[in-house]
């Protein structure tokens, strides 16, 4: 295993109140990882602090380096989790995507055809000029996919990235995930509450509630008892297997 | 009405009126899409502080307005990013206090007493070349700054923290702009008084917000709008030997109220093509 991040002893939180506490976690190269948890939970404190963008106790090491020296020079790609933002700005999708490449030392004209390309991936390019508050909810959300994408960044982190989202852009997004993953050696954290979708793509799942709820392989997850802790007694989950030849999928249920 | 412009003196103050009209309409927009405009009221009323402590002092107002508004801008950008303080209240305390201040210094000021009126809301007459020459330099900075951080500002005030992920230094970049802010205020309270100064860098933005969703063009507009009611400003104030601030506004709210129309009639042309698909 090719070691990529690693979260020392994290604790962090918001004046006083601790929301996350003392989390360990060591992150393999180029794997899907999902964090996991009930809303509350840390998710988006964790990432965030992951981002750079709160500040907190322990040690963040990516590549061997502290992360705060690493994002000196390197971009990450962050998606915020949805209804974080509000986007009444008079930017086009396409302008919006071109902030991924604000770092890269290319020609304005050079990051309009990057960033259209991007927008290209998420089914977007033929909205490239419409401005961003003129779209959906759903289409705002692939335009800032593709921004995440066009850093370029070897670290991917997404908050909920498919809240809202219809099926198959759903699909569509894990399977372009999947492949950029697998071209660029992408590692991936997403949070997710979909347990089913998101499994069936993870190759590593692990879940906070505060504490790191001791983690394992995804589909092992589903047969222990974590997710009832998680949870609650009375949901009830259906395995969902994914095999990436064809149209998928088996319904999930998370039931009361 | 023009005739305003056949007198060398009237010139260069429409000269020195339009540069500060560019320089307004260019922050304009973003203090608009920051929600800033109670600041740069509270930045503008504390220029008179400035201006007043320079009177009192016997030394330039243009200096002392200037440290004390870039000063009072910093505080007041501090008190917003920190958010220890609620910023409303510290604008509204402040300005007053700026107000009551400079009354008072000028009050106290021995021998000759200024117009006060002209300093609050702007007195064509007073503007000398040196005010010129200051637009001009306020110019070249903003300019310079809108060269080199337009584009991080912009993304900062789109979402401040995607901002920071791709290494922009949003915190340095809002006291410079908050920096910069307050030097513009200077500049346009001179041509418009301290009373008045901040709708000249409010309006053209809220106007212009209202005709397009392309923030560059929104600035085009902004900056043209600027130009429109500084001209018809000055030659209503020349004309009606009115106060130039007054005159100004007036113009200003008039494209603001046209904007609206616009937009309006734009909506429903809209909703009706709608009843028709
Ligand atoms: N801005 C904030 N200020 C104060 N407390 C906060 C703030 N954001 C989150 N919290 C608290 O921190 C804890 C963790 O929140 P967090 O947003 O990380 O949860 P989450 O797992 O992302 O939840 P969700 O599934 O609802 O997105 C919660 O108890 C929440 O009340
Ligand atoms: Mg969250």
């Amino acid at each position: 295993m090719k070691q990529f991040l690693e979260i020392k002893s994290v604790t962090a939180g918001y004046d006083g109140h601790v929301a996350i506490s003392n989390i360990s976690i060591k992150l393999e190269l180029g794997k899907f990882h999902v964090i996991m948890g009930p809303n509350g939970g840390g998710k988006t404190t964790l990432i965030r602090a992951i981002a750079g963008l709160i500040s907190y106790d322990g040690k963040i090491i990516v590549e061997n380096v502290d992360i705060k020296k690493y994002r000196k020079k390197n971009s990450i790609g962050y998606l915020a989790q949805r209804g974080a933002q509000f986007y009444d700005f008079p930017l086009s999708a396409l302008e919006v995507v071109e902030m991924g490449r604000y770092r890269f030392k290319e020609t304005n004209h050079a990051k309009k055809e990057k960033s259209f390309e991007f927008l290209k991936e998420v089914r977007m390019a033929s909205h490239a000029g419409v401005p961003i508050a003129n779209l959906s909810g759903g289409q705002q959300q692939r335009v800032l996919i593709a921004r995440a994408l066009a850093t370029e960044s070897k670290l991917m982190l997404m908050d909920e990235p498919l809240t809202g989202m219809d099926p198959r852009t759903q699909s569509e997004f894990y399977e372009m995930l999947e492949h950029l993953k697998r071209e660029h050696s992408l590692t991936v954290i997403i949070s997710s509450h979909d347990v089913g979708f998101t499994t069936a793509y993870a190759e590593n799942v692990f879940c906070i509630n505060k504490c790191l709820v001791p983690h394992s392989e995804a589909v092992k997850l589903l047969e222990e008892p974590e997710i009832t802790k998680l949870y609650g007694p009375n949901i009830c989950l259906t395995k969902h297997y994914h095999t990436s030849s064809e149209e998928e999928d088996e319904s999930e249920g998370e039931d009361a | 009405m023009l005739e305003f412009l056949k007198l060398p003196f009237m010139q260069r103050t429409l000269i020195g009126g339009e540069l500060v009209a560019i320089i307004a309409g260019m922050v304009s927009p973003i203090l608009v899409f920051r929600k800033m405009s109670f600041m740069s009221v509270g930045i503008s009323h504390g220029t008179f502080a400035g201006i007043a402590l320079g009177i009192f002092l016997g030394i330039s107002p243009l200096w002392s307005s200037m440290a004390f508004a870039v000063g009072l801008g910093i505080w007041i950008g501090f008190t917003s990013k920190t958010g220890k303080i609620s910023e409303d209240a510290t604008i509204g305390t402040l300005f007053s206090f700026s107000m009551a201040f400079g009354i008072v210094l000028i009050s106290l000021s021995k021998g000759y007493h200024p117009d006060v009126m002209g300093y609050l809301f702007g007195d064509l007459l007073a503007i000398s070349p040196s005010d010129v020459y200051f637009a001009s330099v306020i110019l070249l900075i903003t300019v310079l700054w809108y060269l080199f951080r337009g584009k991080a500002i912009v993304y900062a005030t789109f979402d401040e923290d995607f901002s920071k992920i791709v290494g922009i230094h949003v915190d340095f970049d809002y006291y410079i702009f908050m920096a910069i802010m307050a030097l513009i205020t200077v500049a346009v309270v001179r041509f418009v008084g301290v009373v008045l100064a901040s709708s000249i860098m409010i309006a053209p933005a809220a106007s212009a917000k209202m005709l397009s969703k392309k923030f560059s063009r929104i600035v085009m507009i902004a900056i043209f709008f600027g130009m429109i009611s500084i001209f018809f400003g000055i030659a209503f104030s020349f004309s009606l030997n009115i106060p130039s601030g007054p005159s100004v506004v007036f113009t200003v709210t008039t494209i603001f109220l046209i904007s609206l129309i616009i937009k309006w009639i734009r909506g429903k042309r809209g909703s009706n093509n709608v009843k028709m698909v």
